[in-house]
């Protein structure tokens, strides 16, 4: 009994639940928020009950941050919090509620499940911390399925509609097809090493056969997660099909996410071999992210590729790290990236969210056209968002691309950065298109959006805008508590 | 009779291959998700081979009770995974009134 206590003490430290809090945080607040649905006098608490457990989450995910030591590695070495994946963990419990934010109002016959949506919205936070703070792959794999398995369901929240019931089904098969690679490769690595830790088969090294097809084979689901050539076919259908409010929330939070892992975790254990081929794989999905993306006339599809794009662009630190850059460097470059990604992208598709109707019927370039004169400030605000997509200076995206593409030229691959700009260049072509629709270009007839207004995707739209012009023009703010 | 881990791992492999070539090639969404379910399974079955590999006498180091917890986990979670993806199968149905891949068509390019 006294070894099975001292074994339990050893694991549940102060610093562990110091680190676990903000996930424990968000299911408490989930059971709560099922409890408020069947007490029918608590109904009306509801949104109080999602809004206060993302503030109690992210106030003790601060604590993590601001910690005077950070608790490390805790839970016998599987999960790692340090001011890093607390940075990470803010950005998606923000992300959440401004998706959230954006998806008040936004549904219309389906409004009976509103509590299922905001359990659904609550559960993907979390499986996102878990996910940027596993260093073991069993813990990793909890986090995903936490994060996918609400996503699916998202996804396909229209039920009515059968193209985001498509989005759904096609989401859900591909992500199943993807955790199954990632869990195969899993049980290879084990193999192995004979341990799940990352640390463990790290120091075990890829010199066997068996180990060297787990790692190919993790990476390869995690790839597809993230949206990299070969596997992103299936990001455009899901990304136009799902509600747009959904959309915002996968296109950030879950790239965010996946991203967080890659960069904190797995990076260090890829070999160094590979990175011409991943800096490849980069490329090609750029390539085919902003080309994609050139010849579409729905605004939200044309997101979607634009989203392909910036992950082949976000993938570039890892060849960065794997040819030598400063691994400090590039875990920061990623962060801020993914930051100010966070609010660009979850803007962009949310006034998107806000100005359709009937589905997708107002999200073509034609019905964009002449925006700026009916409705000036949300025309604004878009414009800034896609300025800050394109990379244009005094915005965050700018500051994610120059920190990117740096660690890139340290690490000596001038000519790839050079590549990278190229195509930003050539994604400016077609945000810059949607920018002259709305302000150079006359409303057809009978295409005009309609005025919808709506208080929690004005307050939204509010902190988007705060937060690009923050990341663009005091980016210390952002990476002050990482120290330089 | 001992059965060795290799042959373990190459049946293992030839499960995960079919499971790879159902998803790909079938066009029924049920078989389809059958097919994912066999790539689980040979996930589970390198997993416990993987597990009594480390087990054995003399293979000092390893962890042989994480590879069965592993299991246990995915087990669960393709539980979690077949009520969601049968859920998304019905809706498609009342819609479509088919269960055949090539009928979701709706969003291409």
């Amino acid at each position: 009994m006294s070894d099975l206590k001292t074994l339990f003490d050893s694991i549940f430290t102060a610093s562990a639940s110091l680190a676990t809090a903000p996930i424990l945080a968000l299911g408490v607040g989930l059971l709560l928020l099922l409890l408020c649905d069947i007490v029918t006098p608590l109904r009306p608490a509801r949104g109080l009950a999602f809004v206060g457990t993302l503030v109690v989450a992210a106030i003790l995910q601060a604590r993590v941050l601001f910690a005077n030591s950070a608790p490390g590695l805790v839970l016998d070495g599987t999960f790692l919090a340090d001011p890093t994946t607390a940075l990470f963990g803010l950005s998606f419990l923000v992300g959440s509620l401004l998706a959230w934010l954006y998806a008040s109002g936004y549904y219309d016959e389906e409004r009976v499940l509103a509590t299922e949506h905001d359990v659904l919205f609550l559960a993907a936070p979390a499986g996102m911390i878990l996910m940027v703070g596993a260093a073991d792959l069993l813990v990793f794999f909890v986090g995903l399925e936490l994060l996918s398995l609400p996503l699916y369901a998202l996804a396909a929240f229209r039920r009515s509609r059968a193209d985001s019931v498509e989005a759904g089904l096609k989401y859900f098969l591909l992500g199943a097809f993807s955790s199954a690679m990632f869990l195969f490769g899993s049980a290879l690595l084990y193999t192995a090493a004979g341990s799940l830790s990352l640390s463990a088969i790290a120091e075990h090294g890829l010199a066997s056969r068996t180990a060297l097809a787990g790692i190919a084979l993790v990476t390869s689901g995690v790839f597809f997660k993230a949206s990299i050539f070969p596997f992103h076919m299936w990001v455009p259908d899901v990304y136009q099909g799902s509600p747009t409010p959904v959309t915002a929330l996968m296109a950030t939070g879950t790239k965010a996410a996946i991203f967080g892992f890659l960069v904190v975790q797995l990076m260090p254990l890829l070999p160094p071999s590979a990175a011409p081929m991943i800096a490849v794989l980069a490329i090609v999905t750029m390539f085919l992210g902003n080309f994609g993306a050139l010849v579409q006339s729905n605004v939200k599809r044309m997101l979607a590729y634009s989203g392909v794009a910036h992950a082949g662009t976000l993938l570039l630190v890892v060849p960065g790290f794997l040819a030598g850059a400063d691994p400090a460097a590039a875990s920061r470059a990623a962060l801020f990236y993914l930051v100010a990604y966070l609010f660009t992208g979850t803007g962009a598709f949310g006034l998107l969210a806000l100005l359709e109707a009937d589905g997708e019927r107002f999200t073509s370039l034609d019905s964009l056209k002449g925006l700026a004169k009916r409705r000036p400030a949300i025309a604004a605000a878009m414009t800034l968002f896609l300025l800050s997509l394109g990379g244009i200076p005094a915005t965050g995206g700018f500051l994610g691309k120059w920190f990117v593409f740096s660690v890139l030229v340290e690490a000596g691959w001038t000519g790839t950065a050079i590549l990278g700009v190229l195509f930003s260049v050539v994604a400016l072509g077609y945000y810059l298109r949607v920018i002259v629709a709305m302000y150079m270009e006359e409303a057809l007839e009978g295409e005009a959006a309609p005025t919808t207004n709506r208080t929690g995707a004005t307050a939204a739209t509010a902190v988007c805008v705060v937060g690009v012009l923050a990341t663009g023009l005091l980016p210390a703010l952002l990476l002050g508590p990482l120290g330089s | 009779m001992n059965v060795p881990t290799e042959h373990l791992l190459a049946l293992a492999s030839i499960l995960f291959a079919l499971g790879v070539a159902g998803f790909l090639v079938r066009r029924n969404v049920i078989i389809v998700l059958a097919s994912v379910e066999l790539m689980l399974n040979a996930a589970n079955l390198c997993f416990l081979a993987g597990s009594r590999a480390w087990a054995a006498e003399g293979a000092a180091g390893g962890h042989p009770i994480q590879g069965p917890v592993f299991a246990l986990f995915v087990i669960l979670v393709a539980a979690a995974e077949a009520a969601i993806g049968l859920a998304l199968i019905i809706a498609i149905y009342r819609l479509k009134r088919t269960t055949a891949l090539d009928a979701t068509r709706d969003l291409e390019g």
